[in-house]
């Protein structure tokens, strides 16, 4: 598509208005007859066991109506995949309630009221005695012989190995997950005391590929750094408020959920009731940065206490909730071992990552961080190694770039150190490192094959930047000191999943000559949930006056459509939306040519019409006639392609008008990514510890522009994120009774908007992916760990490498480093 | 009993219109009520059950003690007058624009709408584990938490603690006492008024409380003398965020000099013991002396004297020294260099 | 009135924290009702001294002994009046706060808690090496005198044991002092490692909760005991008839003659000759 009419144009978005007026209804904005409140009663302690609970002075209480414990709840159910292969459930896997609570905070029991002041002073006139058990708050911790575990059977996950089929059986079920209790020795502990991470055994996560010892050997430059990033919540702005009732045997959920279809599923294992009677509600999400990305476990709990107290059931999330329940990146320990030749190249890197992962799975970053490290800066050998290890602290879940972002913050500062002490400059050893077209990734796969990514143009997003950035002009500045204030520049590449294949699209033009778009696309807050659609228009050439966009709630029949995670739907559902929107157009010519005459192929689609040799019919016109046809045209029948969700759908539209659905079946040679350069300059005052970001440029590689409005958003608001990161966000736990003692955000400390560098731009290279139809990639993730990195390398650069080997590179780090010449920060301990 | 956060409990709620009903209330009530102003630092210890009053007296009603007035040279605040007003008052702003500095670093834009300068001054200390509900000694239990081997206190106190580490919270506290300001305390049995550094206590006298107040007194006027009314001003407050961040130290003093030689100055320091500290060793000691980097250095060493770090705050030493520097000196470092 | 005090800890378990200090009232005034029964007794009963015959005819006997009967050595009594002003200190530090006057109190009160720890390890020495180490203890032959002196109380002539060097009421305050004087330091001596002092590295967590709860209960027990312990000590030393005991502390010696009302020379034995006379009755 060469002249792009809706295509990187800007638009106002068909939510914009109600978001504005505060007319959008968010999960907490809903109101049902009779709907009761519930309030939770959370572990007080980070491992215990519940050995009493008397509930009797709570239920006594006049406006008490439920009590909802684990004993409620359904047993983690196995599940299907998509080739029909049984995945057994974990047993271990989080329940929404528990009796045997791992971490503090974590929820015990759901008291529903009529409303929440009663719910409350019902929760304290419950008398619960807990038995504590052993706990770690610091995966090292938990490692070290002797050490505590978090759960009572170990503090790692682990696979068993699958048995062997037997003959003429079909292949036995994968067994589920299991605990292992895994210790490292006093030996492999010793390097803790030189502020390096051990390397003990870890169990399954590695890979390795060319010659590692080589690369070393021919390096000029090796060099042995160990980072630990934090933990940080997601708190997105609404917390995972839900409401549920139960109508007909159906339960509706007004959930706060990224995606909207897929959240189906989830609700439907989670409440073991089959998909079809699970109605998920969602108009409206503030934000979920991954933690919601099919809602949240948690929703369980108004479900099922709905059911109990025979009435619909709001369970508000409170700040404070929402930081024990609402997920968190978690945190990388990493040692990185790598070596280069005297001219920049990464000839070997030797990565070793552990995660702390929480008590329950979720949160094994590490994996994506191998990926990822080994997409953007290529070495030519590298052996990878990882390991989850369990903590008694909030359960993880993904983040913006889980894993990714990460490894960019522990990676680039060893790139840093290397372009220094090899008297390379930055952009330059990263160009030299560059990902370029269909770049490997990863170590091989079990036919000894590495993957590769569908295209990458990092090359170009370095010189774009290195120009608009003026590097050269500023780069004298860099390491400069004026008074007080010392000036850095810094520079870092970061790279994510940008998209997935396969989903369907469905839209209706009716006789109104209008276009009826179904967006199964949850609202949260990317603006995906319309801009993907703008391609139904480019196709069509229909003014997107005229396209109208349904959206928020499966019972308005939407088709099947991606998560909205892992940067996927801006790339997944503009390929679904172009072979939807060809369908249409394939329909017209057909229509056309059935009613006037003349093949298909002839008739064009332009102007709200198809016209040909024949004449012309307006869309209105075509539709009415899709509705005379029937079949394929008007809905009654639908393409074995798509997914049976979407049939549903397309059955209950039939007969509207001209109906479009199709899968996307697009061939694509390669796992798309995407990617964001950081272009930082700080200013660190020498005699406060404290900097400031003076200057920021975020360079996107993400294919061709869908809407810059929203992907300049999703990139300065990614990279602010991930400035804070670098800034100071974090965890504060006690190490003595493992108890969060940072849990507000005043505390927690995210970045604000008065964080926000002084000057804040973007640019993209809008080169698109040759693997899609419309070239768009996803954005959302890659600019988080170009954000972190780049500050982080700007602030080495004004006051030197030696400063911080943890994040958040707090001013306390800065000036006692400055001040005695060395790192005195607490190099490993976690959450400090 | 089972614990939950983040929901208000009941409390029978006055919302006094005059400062005599007000003391009134806090006769008849005494400890068992709780004086509200801006509610910011209330909201909290309410919300999360922790604090439970049998009352509550708001005193958002309380129109007669919002405001500035300019009273011969000097100026009387009323001690429910918005951070933002005072930030925006002219004769703040003209010649005490050390005030006006600290008031407008304190938290965040919505929260200046919100808080007042007697909420501000009087709020209690934000240590975690205090506010974390536990038996701590500033709770009335006998331990600290926050300085134990595996403590986390990289936001406690370098000076001044006895048994309790917490931290003075307050921006406009230390302004205040660089400008000599006066409280003023009114109960039933009349009024008296109080030094602003006065104002404040520490653990080694009153472990559960950051101010002389008692329980049936309000603070209800705050005056500033006209002593250093445009005076040289210099105030800082360090913190980890831009915005909404309580400081991890602050620095307030007001200079008068003659030519390069300072005559008199008053300085404090907030943050870094349980009350802002006058540091009068350090104004006794530069008074008379040239303003250059010598005194400023010396100011700054004199400053940190007797201080003792905890396990992960000593950066505050050394950022307690650099301030009080560049309160004498007049900001930071100058130059080509360094 | 509460007996206990309890808080929570970070796991929401109730932790002891220390006695109610409604004890102390309670001891504060338990000690004063004691003091004014006792002294409306003194006033409204007969009280008995040896009569002024029976110790002339003594003095008659022991006229070799000298006017004076060193009773406390200097170091004994500097041993005393520095434990006396330490405890003082102690109890003011500790009780004044309590009772709403306020000021910095903790550093005196550990400082004068080692000055009387340290007090006390060197009169222990002292009076093991030095001093007659059983005469100020308590043990069954003191039965009898027990009982005389619990007639004699009640007004009525006793004849039978006179006391030793040291009386038994001033046994009995010795004892109990020592129980309750040393649960209050060990106690404190382990609680200063709650708090920053030059001795130890500050560990809250040395002990568990509940071994600290009972820390502080008995410190605070043995601080609320102590409080009328040291009234009765006061008020017996300014008692007129006590006034020559008291006087004994001050000036290290008493008269022979109050020697010989107040004493069995047989159970206080003068050192160096002196003490045994020539003659027997």
């Amino acid at each position: 598509m060469a002249e792009h009419k809706y295509i990187g144009q800007n638009y106002t978005t068909p939510d914009l208005v109600a978001k504005v007026t505060g007319r959008a209804k968010y999960a907490e904005d809903f109101r049902a007859e009779g709907m009761l409140f519930t309030k939770l009663l959370l572990s007080p302690m980070p491992h215990a066991r519940v050995i009493r609970i008397d509930t009797s002075a709570a239920q006594a209480m006049p406006g008490v109506k439920a009590i909802l414990t684990v004993d409620d709840m359904p047993e983690p159910a196995d599940s299907v995949d998509d080739a029909g292969r049984v995945i057994r459930a974990n047993t271990r896997a989080e329940r929404a309630l528990t009796n045997e609570p791992l971490y503090e905070g974590e929820p015990i029991l759901a008291v529903a009221a009529v409303d929440e002041f009663t719910a409350a002073e019902a929760i304290e006139k419950i008398q619960i005695e807990f038995e504590p058990l052993p706990f770690a708050v610091d995966p090292l911790v938990s490692l070290r012989p002797g050490g505590p575990t978090a759960r009572t059977d170990g503090n790692v996950w682990f696979r068993p190995p699958t048995p062997p089929a037997q003959p003429g059986q079909p292949p036995p079920p994968q067994p589920p997950i299991d605990v292992k209790d895994l210790k490292w020795t006093e030996e492999q502990f010793a390097e803790a005391e030189a502020g390096r991470l051990p390397m003990g055994e870890v169990l399954a996560d590695q890979w390795e590929y060319g010659d590692l010892d080589a690369g070393f050997t021919q390096a000029a430059l090796v060099l042995d750094e160990t980072y630990v990033t934090s933990n940080t919540s997601n708190q997105p702005m609404e917390t995972r408020t839900a409401m549920a009732y139960w109508q007909n045997g159906k339960v509706y959920v007004h959930c706060s959920t990224q995606s909207t279809v897929q959240t189906v599923a989830g609700i439907s294992r989670w409440l073991g009731v089959p998909q079809t009677d699970v109605v998920v509600i969602s108009e409206y999400t503030g934000g979920g940065f991954g933690s919601k990305i099919t809602s949240a476990i948690s929703l369980v709990i108004p479900a099922l206490l709905s059911k109990k107290a025979n009435a619909p059931v709001m369970m508000r999330i409170t700040r404070e909730e929402e930081q024990y329940i609402g997920r968190a990146r978690p945190s990388l320990h990493a040692r990185i071992k790598a070596g280069f030749s005297k001219d920049g190249r990464l000839l070997a890197l030797d990565f070793f990552g552990l995660s702390e992962s929480g008590p329950y799975e979720g949160g094994n970053d590490h994996n994506a961080t191998g990926r990822i490290v080994s997409l953007l800066y290529q070495p030519v050998a590298m052996r990878f190694r990882g390991m989850g290890v369990m903590t008694n602290t909030p359960p993880r879940g993904p983040q913006r770039s889980p894993g990714g972002a990460q490894g960019v913050a522990v990676m680039e500062p060893v790139m840093s150190i290397a372009a220094d002490r090899l008297g390379i400059d930055q952009v330059a050893i990263r160009r030299i490192n560059a990902p370029e077209g269909k770049a490997p990734f990863n170590g091989p796969n079990p036919q000894g094959v590495r993957p590769h990514v569908t295209s990458a143009f990092v090359k170009e997003a370095l010189d774009k930047g290195k120009a608009l950035f003026r590097w050269e002009a500023r780069k004298a500045r860099g390491g400069t000191r004026v008074g007080s204030k010392a000036y850095g520049l810094g520079v870092a590449v970061a790279a994510y999943s940008g998209g997935s294949v396969g989903f369907d699209g469905l839209f209706v033009i009716k006789p109104d000559g209008k276009v009826y778009i179904q967006s199964g696309i949850g609202n949260l807050g990317t603006e995906s949930v319309s801009d993907v659609h703008r391609v139904v228009a480019e196709v069509l050439d229909v003014p997107w006056e005229k396209c109208e966009i349904t959206w928020g709630s499966t019972s308005k029949h939407l088709p099947w459509t991606c998560v909205s995670g892992g940067s996927q739907t801006a790339h997944a559902m503009t390929r679904a939306a172009y072979a939807t929107a060809m369908d249409a157009r394939t329909k017209l010519q057909e229509i056309a040519a059935r009613t006037l005459g003349g093949s298909p192929a002839s008739y064009r689609v332009a102007g709200e019409r198809v016209a040909g040799p024949g004449g012309s019919l307006t869309l209105a016109q075509a539709a009415q006639k899709a509705i005379e046809l029937g079949g394929k045209y008007d809905g009654h029948e639908a393409p074995e392609t798509v997914n049976v969700f979407t049939k549903r759908s397309v059955a209950a539209l039939a007969g509207q008008g001209l109906l479009a659905v199709a899968r996307d079946v697009y061939p694509r040679d390669g796992v798309t990514h995407s990617y964001t350069i950081g272009f930082a300059e700080v200013e660190v005052d020498v005699e406060t510890g404290h900097y400031r970001v003076l200057d920021y440029l975020a360079v996107a590689d993400v294919g061709t522009v869908l809407h810059p409005r929203s992907l300049g958003g999703q990139l300065l608001g990614g990279s602010l994120q991930g400035i804070g990161h670098a800034m100071g966000q974090k965890w504060v736990y006690d190490q003595q009774y493992g108890v969060p003692l940072a849990k507000r955000f005043y505390q927690t400390r995210p970045a604000t908007i008065l964080d926000a560098p002084v000057h804040m731009e973007w640019a993209a290279v809008d080169i698109a992916d040759p693997e899609t139809p419309v070239g768009v990639r996803g954005v959302g993730e890659p600019p988080v760990g170009a954000g972190w990195a780049a500050v982080a390398n700007a602030v080495a650069d004004a006051v030197g490498h030696d400063v911080f080997r943890r994040f958040p590179v707090t001013g306390d780090m800065i000036l006692t480093s400055l001040a005695n010449g060395r790192r005195v920060t607490d190099p490993l301990t976690a959450n400090i | 009993m089972a614990v939950i956060r983040d929901v208000m409990p009941a409390f029978e709620l006055f919302q006094p219109a005059t400062v005599d009903e007000t003391l009134g209330l806090l006769e008849r009530y005494g400890a068992d009520a709780w004086i509200m102003a801006g509610g910011l630092d209330s909201f909290d210890w309410l919300k999360d059950r922790i604090k439970r009053p049998a009352v509550v007296v708001d005193l958002s009603q309380m129109m007669d003690l919002r405001g500035v007035r300019d009273v011969g040279g000097g100026l009387e605040i009323g001690a429910l007058t918005t951070l933002t007003d005072l930030v925006r008052h002219p004769a703040v702003q003209q010649r005490f624009g050390l005030l006006a500095q600290a008031a407008e670093l304190v938290a965040s834009p919505q929260i200046r709408h919100q808080g007042t300068i007697g909420g501000n001054v009087s709020q209690d200390t934000r240590c975690w584990y205090y506010r974390s509900g536990w038996s701590c000694y500033r709770a009335g239990g006998n331990i600290c938490y926050a300085d134990s081997p595996t403590a986390v206190n990289r936001e406690h106190a370098i000076l001044g603690a006895s048994r309790c580490v917490a931290v003075s919270p307050s921006d406009t506290a230390p302004a205040l006492i660089a400008l000599g300001a006066e409280f003023v305390l009114r109960s039933r049995g009349g009024e008296r008024v109080v030094a602003a550094e006065d104002y404040f206590v520490g653990p080694d006298i009153n472990i559960t409380q950051m101010t002389v107040r008692r329980p049936d007194e309000l603070l209800t006027t705050i005056r500033v003398p006209d002593r250093f009314a445009g005076a040289q001003f210099y105030f800082e407050k360090i913190r980890d965020r831009q915005v909404w961040d309580f400081p991890l130290v602050n620095v307030a003093s007001a200079m008068t000099l003659s030519g390069e030689t300072i005559q008199e100055i008053r300085l404090a320091v907030g943050a870094v013991a349980a009350r802002p500290l006058r540091l009068t060793a350090v104004e006794l000691a530069v008074a008379g002396k040239t303003r250059n980097e010598q005194t400023a250095a010396m100011a700054g060493e004199l400053a940190v004297d007797g201080a003792v770090p905890l396990r992960h705050n000593s950066y505050k030493i050394l950022l307690m020294q650099n301030l009080v520097k560049r309160a004498i000196r007049g900001g930071p470092m100058q130059g080509e260099g360094g | 009135m509460d007996f206990l005090t309890w808080g929570i800890n970070p796991w929401r378990q109730p932790v002891l924290t220390h006695i109610s200090w409604d004890l102390f009232w309670a001891s504060l005034f338990a000690g004063v009702m004691f003091l004014v029964a006792h002294a409306s007794y003194m006033i409204l009963a007969a009280h008995r001294k040896r009569s002024a015959e029976e110790t002339d005819a003594m003095e008659a006997v022991y006229k070799d002994l000298p006017d004076q009967i060193e009773r406390h050595t200097f170091m004994a009594r500097i041993f005393h009046w520095v434990m006396a002003a330490a405890m003082f200190v102690l109890l003011l530090t500790a009780f004044l706060p309590i009772g709403g006057i306020r000021f910095a109190w903790v550093e005196w009160h550990w400082m004068a808690g080692l000055v009387l720890a340290g007090s006390i390890i060197y009169h222990l020495v002292h009076a093991t090496v030095f001093l007659d180490f059983w005469s100020i203890w308590v043990g069954p032959s003191d039965v009898p005198e027990l009982r005389a002196e619990v007639l004699r109380a009640l007004g009525r002539e006793v004849p039978g044991p006179k006391p030793g060097k040291y009386p038994l009421g001033n046994r009995l305050y010795h004892t109990a002092s020592v129980v309750v004087a040393l649960t209050a330091i060990v106690t404190g001596i382990l609680m200063m490692n709650r708090i920053r002092t030059p001795l130890f590295s500050r560990n809250p967590y040395l002990f568990s909760d509940a071994t600290w709860g009972i820390t502080y209960l008995l410190h605070g027990a043995a601080g609320v005991a102590l409080v009328g312990l040291v009234i009765a000590h006061v008020y017996f030393a300014l008692r007129p008839e006590k006034w020559w005991i008291t006087k004994g502390m001050l000036l290290g010696w008493i008269t022979r003659r109050a020697y010989l009302q107040h004493h069995d020379p047989e159970r206080w034995r003068l050192r160096g000759g002196k003490a045994r006379p020539a003659a027997q009755p």
